[in-house]
């Protein structure tokens, strides 16, 4: 007897008994959704994550004196020298400078600002800046130490309350009361996605050379803070293996900090992957009650079907032809169960991705849903042999003398 | 000519209980019997005195505890479990009391079924099924459930798929015990049709005029042939 016939007779004998295969598949649908929305829910929360990092610091590699070291911050600066040692790497360097100003909130009042010294045409060199209005300072402007600013969306609404800041001139002092005066010549984009928050300080991007000629701690050839935007095609790791080279081959090891954002999305990564394996064990759980449901409702099965057996017996069926027919009956109901857990996450995902705005691609992988319908059938397949070996084992007088 | 049925000596044993509590039941007690091929041979006796049990064993739905039997001309002994339904399949058909015809199918698929287990094409069992459906007179009743027909009718169901068997031996037990007289008649005469031409049935009943249609009378009392064993 080939196999395709004991589908056909599984699924006419599931479709005689319509309701109670709905009931008893219900527990396998339950769970190979919770699995399937579990799994898929988690790579699209991921990709989510990894795609707003993207936005706000896209793939950049950031270098800064270590702290924690116990050193003062001016021992361990970086210089214009380290400066050009990068530039032979596949990025973008961006040497920049920390300091902090502040500015007259109102006649009286002094709120704090952040300063921050960078080249000319920052959003050349990290496209993760946009302009939302004006110009970026130009490189000969930085290099000339000009009085100019770009201010952050946040910075622009701070110092100029309700006014169009481009062209104003932005009046800061240092905390040793040096007076600053800038043109705003350009305003950036405030920063979207779940990072946005972090990115909305009030910033006033103006040249290194500036603060190096006017700030009172500023050292001439140095910098607080270097970001290397990757070229497109570099290779992560390598080029921050590269980094880390430079500065151990010139100051020894652990004096300066090198992260990567490829290393905050391997972290996120870890992060998701632990909750997912964590949540899917949880819904694993309710296959496992699914899988015991249908289990009952075969052993029942078997029992109702005492004579069928018996006359199946009777007419020629061996008692493995009568075990293949249950176990396949079995798999059949679990897998189609499967089947249906599958289009229930699918639709979940689908409103999800519609709705909610972190979720912004919907992803089911062809794996997750092999993976949920391999699984289905082999609960199919462990719980229904039981239930098939005590039909096969069943004894064809007794079982057509069975009332 | 090779008997059909050849038995030597068989005994069935049956035990229920356990330790010094063990039951025995003797169904049969010594059985020599032939048939032989074409002939209608009806199996009498009182209850309990192993008509279906010798019945049973005939067609290898039993094994005998002691004594031998060869099934035309091959031993049955030591035969595996997929061996004896392979050859329930091919040589024996069965025809029950109670039918026993599935609920959910028609008639047709109901008749189709012992070829399942011979690897048919679907379409060559369903062409078969209609033939042994015609050759019983249902030919207008193949898509009828086994609750749409009347005893009699499902009777005659349940002999087509002996007949498309195609077995060597139709074994029924007690085929008419469901029917009322009318029916009965009319299956009784299906099975003297099936005898003149050629077929082998043994057949279980309890009324004397019943018996008296088959070509020999074989009487069981205690588990031991009394009559017509013939050997
Ligand atoms: N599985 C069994 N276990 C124990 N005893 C059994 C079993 N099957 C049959 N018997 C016994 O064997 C004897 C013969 O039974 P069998 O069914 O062959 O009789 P029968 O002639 O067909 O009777 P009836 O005319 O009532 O159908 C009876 O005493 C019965 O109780
Ligand atoms: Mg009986």
């Amino acid at each position: 007897m080939n196999p395709l016939e004991n589908f056909r007779m599984a699924f006419e004998s599931l479709w005689g008994n319509k309701l109670r295969s709905f009931l008893a598949l219900l527990g396998i649908v339950i769970g190979v959704f919770a699995v399937t929305a579990m799994i898929s829910l988690g790579q699209m929360a991921t990709a989510g994550i990894t795609q707003d990092l993207e936005a706000i610091a896209g793939r950049s590699i950031f270098v800064q004196p270590n702290f924690n070291e116990g050193q003062d911050f001016s021992t361990a600066p970086i210089r214009e020298e380290d400066i050009l040692a990068l530039q032979t790497l596949p990025a973008s360097v961006i040497p920049q400078l920390f300091t902090s100003a502040q500015y007259e909130a109102r006649p009286g009042t002094r709120r704090s600002i952040q300063l921050q010294g960078t080249p000319g045409d920052l959003p050349r060199l990290d496209p993760t800046n946009k302009l939302a209005r004006g110009r970026y300072f130009s490189q000969a402007e930085a290099r000339g130490g000009l009085a100019v600013a770009v201010l952050s969306d946040r910075a622009a609404r701070d110092l100029f309350p309700g006014r169009e800041a481009v062209g104003q001139v932005a009046r800061l002092f240092y905390p040793n009361g040096a007076r600053l005066e800038l043109t705003v010549v350009g305003v950036l984009q405030p920063p979207g996605g779940l990072f946005g928050g972090l990115g909305a300080a009030a910033t006033v991007y103006v040249p290194n050379e500036l603060i190096w000629n006017t700030s009172p701690t500023a050292r001439k050839g140095q910098y607080d803070f270097v970001v290397l935007s990757l070229k497109k095609g570099a290779d992560a790791r390598q080029v921050t293996r590269q980094v880390q080279r430079i500065f151990e081959g010139r100051y020894g090891k652990g004096k300066y900090q090198i992260a990567s954002t490829e290393s905050f999305q391997d972290t996120l990564r870890s992060i998701t992957l632990i909750l997912q394996a964590l949540l899917g064990a949880i819904a694993g759980l309710s296959l496992l009650v699914g899988g015991i449901g249908i289990m009952n409702i075969m052993l029942v099965s078997v029992t109702e079907r005492t004579r069928e057996i018996g006359l199946r017996k009777a007419l020629g069926a061996t008692s493995s032809q009568i075990r293949q027919q249950f176990l396949i009956e079995a798999v059949v109901l679990t897998l189609v169960g499967g089947l249906l857990g599958v289009v229930l996450a699918a639709g979940l995902l689908l409103l999800i991705t519609a709705t909610v705005p972190f979720f912004k691609v919907f992803i089911l992988n062809p794996a997750t849903v092999l993976l949920a319908l391999a699984v289905s059938a082999l609960v199919g397949l462990f719980f229904g042999v039981w239930p098939a070996a005590r039909a096969a084992a069943l004894d064809p007088i007794e079982a057509l003398r069975y009332e | 000519m090779t008997p059909v049925v050849q038995m030597r000596g068989v005994t069935k044993v049956y035990r229920s209980g356990s330790g010094s509590r063990t039951v025995e039941v003797r169904a049969l007690a010594g059985v020599d019997l032939s048939i032989y091929p074409g002939e209608y041979v009806a199996l009498m006796g009182p209850s309990g005195s192993g008509k279906s049990t010798l019945m049973h064993i005939i067609g290898l739905l039993d094994t005998p505890t002691e004594g031998e039997y060869w099934l035309g001309g091959e031993p049955v002994r030591g035969l595996s479990e997929a061996q004896l339904a392979r050859i329930r399949n091919q040589r024996v058909g069965f025809v029950f009391q109670a039918f026993f015809l599935l609920p959910r199918l028609t008639a047709l698929h109901n008749v189709a079924l012992p070829l399942v287990y011979r690897g048919l094409p679907l379409a060559e069992r369903l062409k078969r099924a209609k033939a042994a459906l015609e050759a019983v007179g249902l030919g207008d009743r193949l898509d009828h459930l086994p609750s749409e027909l009347s005893g009699g009718q499902k009777q005659r169901v349940a002999i087509a798929r002996a007949l498309v068997q195609e077995p060597d031996l139709l074994l029924a037990d007690e085929p008419t015990g469901n029917l009322d007289s009318r029916s009965s008649d009319e299956i009784l005469g299906l099975f003297d049709a099936l005898h003149r031409q050629g077929k082998t049935i043994v057949m279980v009943t309890h009324e004397p005029d019943v018996g008296a249609r088959a070509q020999r009378i074989v009487r069981l009392r205690d588990g031991r042939v009394a009559d017509g064993g013939m050997v």
